[in-house]
């Protein structure tokens, strides 16, 4: 008798645990633009600012979330002159780079390999044809007229990064 | 040393600060005015410096196109998402092309390099 008592309960909980719960989700087309890194600008001699490692400076870090392949491209633009600075009498040339750093998927390379680049070299376009995670890299250098110094204060520039739909 | 490295992880992975524009693919449809169309677009901030957002449309040859909405820039919170109407007249449907979301960067933000993100999503 004890042991069908025992069977009971144990027979229901059987039951009860193959009922099935479902969890929907969806994963819809989308591009995510992440500031992953913000840059800084090194000032290596007193002429230029330069955002590369080696003038002291911190490279910016662009992050793309693809989720679809083919369904957007990505556009970044890089600065040819300063949102905010001192004020300024003299010219300043800018020289910038935007290319493909980490990627999540190796094929990610062709990226680099058919990027377009325009607008002086201030913007890059990049195909985005295969679905992950890229990471972009843009150095940034800004030089002062003929080996002036900038004066002291803070400078800032803007980067744009645009993921457009195709 | 693993664990640290998967804290290491989870920590800078919570910093992410990112943008999000959804449909990739909006479609217009007949609104409750006659003669205006309207679509349905979700904003996401996850970008904690930043606060607002502006809308725009274009055409093709990325010439603006008019149009209306709540607000043309959208105040957001961090981590917030908002549904945003955007209305198009009748005249301008088969002309509008892209409806983009921009970040806006405040005058007093002075981070040595500032990103503004612009996300285009495309009229079907």
């Amino acid at each position: 008798m004890k042991k069908l008592l025992f069977l009971i309960p144990t027979v229901a909980c059987a039951n009860a645990a193959v009922a099935n719960i479902p969890i929907n989700g969806v994963v819809e087309s989308k591009c995510v633009i992440i500031t992953d890194t913000d840059g800084v600008y090194g000032n290596p001699t007193a002429d230029k600012l330069s955002t590369t490692a080696a003038d002291g400076g911190v490279v910016p870090i662009i992050r793309y979330d693809i989720i679809t392949a083919d369904a957007y491209k990505a556009v970044v633009t890089t600065p040819n002159s300063f949102s905010s600075s001192p004020s300024l009498d003299d010219v300043v040339e800018w020289t910038s780079s935007t290319s493909v750093g980490d990627q999540s998927v190796a094929e990610m390379s062709a990226f680099e390999t058919n990027k377009v680049v325009y607008n002086n070299g201030h913007t890059t376009e990049f195909d985005l044809t295969i679905a992950g995670t890229v990471w972009f890299d843009v150095s940034s250098v800004a030089e002062y007229g003929y080996g002036k110094a900038f004066p002291a204060g803070d400078y800032t520039a803007l980067i744009t990064a645009e993921c457009i739909a195709q | 040393m693993k664990k640290l490295f998967l804290f290491l992880f989870l920590w800078t992975s919570g910093q992410a600060n990112a943008h999000q524009f959804t449909p990739t693919y909006p479609q217009l449809t007949q609104s409750h005015i006659e003669g205006v169309y309207k679509t349905e677009m979700v904003l996401f901030n996850n970008r904690n410096d930043i606060e607002y957002y502006g809308l725009s449309v274009f055409d093709a040859e990325w010439n603006p196109i008019r149009f209306a909405s709540e607000s043309k820039v959208i105040p957001m919170n961090y981590q917030e998402r908002k549904y945003v109407n955007i209305y198009i007249r009748e005249k301008d449907v088969s002309s509008a092309l892209y409806i983009c979301s921009k970040s806006k960067i405040l005058k007093n933000v002075k981070d040595p390099s500032i990103v503004a993100s612009r996300i285009c999503s495309k009229l079907k």
